[in-house]
């Protein structure tokens, strides 16, 4: 097992395979670094944008450009949706933290309800088929959904670290996670920021769905799973820093894969919920060095661990 | 002393009896009468949400065809049978709480159960409240050690697994196997089984690998079995994990030859897996539609009734057989003009011992186990195809 064949073919395929966790933290701490929630509602956008793609590709039998459309639409959607008539109320009756946490979950958990009684339980994916053609480069297997997964999280995560850099909108963005009180000062209206940031997080959840659903099967309550995996990785990236819990994704899903070398496989799972243990204990504001790599890339002054009363005020 | 006086019967006590007597006859008689036509409860609690939703509501679906088939041919001595069934979503502890209300609410004597987990957890109240708990499609060979009122109508994994394992070495010539199997009570017993006998035969398990029920990513673990170098791959798992292990070993250029067991035989994984799938063994411990005429009879009905092919086949023909057995322990009961309850219901299947079953054939009660031939069959073309019966 110490072959260097076999522990690149672990890095890649583990890198491969974080690229569905790196789109879901993204979305998860983008949410939370702008509005301050811990948004676990996204674990109910997750399933809307699988089911739109999966009833759009296998019961209207439409192009998969329609699929991924229809995914991002109703994802976005009912991500913006939620913003306007559940968490915009909430801010202005002044809810407390705990409140907005309730909140996402339930609603979390009406929508895989809901998902259920539509869809069923079983475990279904996007395309019959669950194969993707594979090619040997230097005694290492490449599928084609590896090279899919991971150009489609470098590819979203670029566009949006240029759309946070270069554009209005997106220094917008930034302004607003950085004192929401302040940037109204500015003219900058908070509720259309906390909108633009849902819609983007609905992006990245459809992305990540359509690699999961064309990797194995999906049900209902498969998302919880990502969003407790992205919750770590937001944790260890530390609240507020997108691109650091991008970064620790991947090393959460390759510590995952590399932990086989010295575990057995059926601990791996539990590894994340060492990490969160270990991550809330030690680690509350995250991991300091993945703080310093990427001040640069997460350009705006950081508000670490600002507590979500702050921004559900104004 | 004081005594009290007898009433003397003059005329009016003896007409206001009479009346009353009168009156009371038709109402005696019509309570007896609704008595003999009261349903005979069978409980059965199966996952009907859930990750294992998908069998759990076809294999009630199998139970109520055979219920309405017992109840058209007029009952069980004039008396209907009824199923009440309950939501377990293959979780222990609404396992145990389905079972409690089915005895305490609607007094079951007999519950049909499935899922291994499930079974061992409902087992102790079965034998603390006497209640007939019978499994119907869980295989864990611990099942037949759960205590004097848990039995088995379903071949535990000693059956097929060994049947599997003895044929992979003498028949397919296979000498080292890789074991991989879902970390929970279907896959841990059942891998046991599968390298003891393996083993045992004269091979040897190079490969020993459980992993965790919601993994999705399977390549750490099938690097190590690719390094293993194994030239039999037997995989232990769901229809939810199955399919996703075989992919990425694929992938991962691994081309040894896979087994598993019934819950691998299903249309859907040669779907998901194309090519991948072909050579692919799976057991079934039912007789497919070659074997016995009602079986292709009944996978008409089926279709027609529901408009598609059901989940899991054999473990559904078990289901429907199980509502008929049950039929036969209340007939046998009632024939002894006893009452049904969990111990005459056990008494009657221990003195029967031997069902002709519509579907499955016949079921030879041994103990908490029972005996059944062993069919294998093999991918070849995309579809399932008959490879060896194995008694």
């Amino acid at each position: 097992m110490t072959d260097p064949i076999v522990l690149l073919q672990i890095f890649w395929t583990g890198a491969a395979t974080s690229s569905i966790l790196v789109l879901l933290t993204v979305a998860f701490s983008l949410t939370q670094k702008v509005t301050g929630l811990w948004n676990f509602a996204q674990a109910g956008f997750m399933g809307i944008a699988f089911y739109a793609m999966f009833y759009v590709l296998n019961d209207l039998q439409m192009p998969l450009l329609v699929a991924l459309a229809a995914g991002a639409v109703c994802a976005a959607s009912a991500s913006v949706l939620t913003e306007v008539f559940g968490l915009d109320v909430l801010r202005a009756r002044k809810s407390g933290s705990l409140m907005f946490f309730i909140f996402t979950l339930i609603l979390a958990q009406f929508i895989i309800y809901v998902l259920t009684l539509l869809f069923g339980t079983e475990p279904q994916t996007l395309y019959k088929s669950i194969m993707s053609p594979v090619r040997i480069i230097g005694g290492i297997a490449i599928s084609n959904w590896d090279l899919q997964a991971v150009t489609t999280a470098v590819v979203m995560v670029t566009l949006l670290f240029l759309f946070l850099k270069a554009t209005k909108e997106g220094q917008f963005l930034v302004a607003v996670s950085d004192n929401a009180k302040l940037a109204e000062l500015y003219g900058i209206s908070a509720k259309r920021t906390y909108r633009v940031t849902a819609a983007i997080a609905g992006l990245f959840i459809c992305a990540a769905m359509y690699l999961s659903g064309t990797r194995g099967g999906v049900t209902p309550n498969s998302p919880f799973e990502l969003v407790l995996a992205a919750t770590i990785a937001t944790l260890l990236g530390g609240m507020g820093r997108v691109f650091a819990g991008a970064l620790a994704a991947v090393v959460l899903a390759l510590i995952q894969s590399f932990s086989v070398l010295v575990i057995s496989s059926r601990w791996q799972n539990l590894l994340l919920y060492g990490f969160l243990f270990v991550t809330i204990t030690l680690f509350p504001r995250g991991i300091t060095l993945a703080r310093l790599k990427f001040k640069a890339a997460a350009s705006p002054p950081v508000s670490v661990g600002k507590p979500a009363d702050v921004t559900q005020a104004s | 002393m004081h005594t009290k006086r007898m009433p003397t019967l003059n005329r009016r006590r003896f007409l206001q009896s009479a009346a009353a007597a009168g009156l009371a006859v038709p109402l005696v008689g019509s309570r007896a009468w609704a008595q003999s036509k009261d349903p005979l409860k069978i409980g059965v609690t199966m996952p009907l949400t859930g990750s294992q939703a998908g069998y759990g509501n076809d294999f009630v679906i199998g139970m109520r065809q055979a219920l309405k088939d017992l109840n058209d041919a007029g009952g069980i001595a004039g008396r209907p049978l009824e199923l009440i069934v309950l939501d377990t979503q293959a979780e222990p502890s609404l396992g145990i709480n389905a079972m409690n209300r089915l005895i305490n609410v609607d007094k079951a004597p007999v519950i049909l159960t499935a899922w291994s987990a499930v079974v061992k957890a409902q087992a102790p109240t079965a034998n603390r409240e006497k209640v007939l708990l019978l499994n119907t499609g869980a295989n864990a060979p611990e099942i037949a050690h759960l205590g004097e009122f848990v039995y088995t109508l379903f071949p535990l994994a000693d059956v097929d697994i060994s049947a599997l394992a003895k044929y992979t070495y003498d028949k397919l010539g296979k000498r080292k196997a890789a074991v991989l199997y879902i970390n929970n009570d279907t896959g841990i017993d059942a891998a046991k089984v599968y390298k003891d006998v393996f083993e045992k035969t004269g091979g040897q398990v190079v490969a020993y690998e459980a992993y965790d029920p919601r993994a999705t990513e399977f390549s750490g673990m099938l690097l190590k079995v690719r390094a293993a170098s194994p030239d039999m791959v037997h995989v232990h798992g769901l229809l939810t994990d199955v399919p996703m292990v075989i992919a990425q070993m694929r992938q991962l250029g691994l081309q040894q030859r896979v087994s598993s067991y019934s819950a691998g035989y299903n249309q859907k994984l040669i779907d998901q897996l194309g090519p991948a799938a072909e050579d692919f063994i799976v057991t079934s411990l039912a007789p497919g539609a070659d074997d016995n005429p009602n079986v292709p009879q009944f996978l008409e009905r089926w279709k027609k009734e529901q408009n598609r092919h059901p989940n899991g086949l054999p473990y559904i023909q078990y289901q429907y057989d199980s509502v008929q057995t049950t039929a036969q322990l209340f007939k046998h009961v009632l024939e002894k003009k006893q009452e049904p309850t969990g111990e005459t219901m056990r008494a009657a299947l221990l003195a029967i011992k031997e069902f002709d079953s519509p579907l499955t054939g016949k079921t030879v009660v041994d103990g908490h186990r029972v005996r059944k031939p062993v069919f294998l069959l093999s991918v070849e073309k995309g579809q399932f195809k008959p490879l060896a019966k194995l008694d």
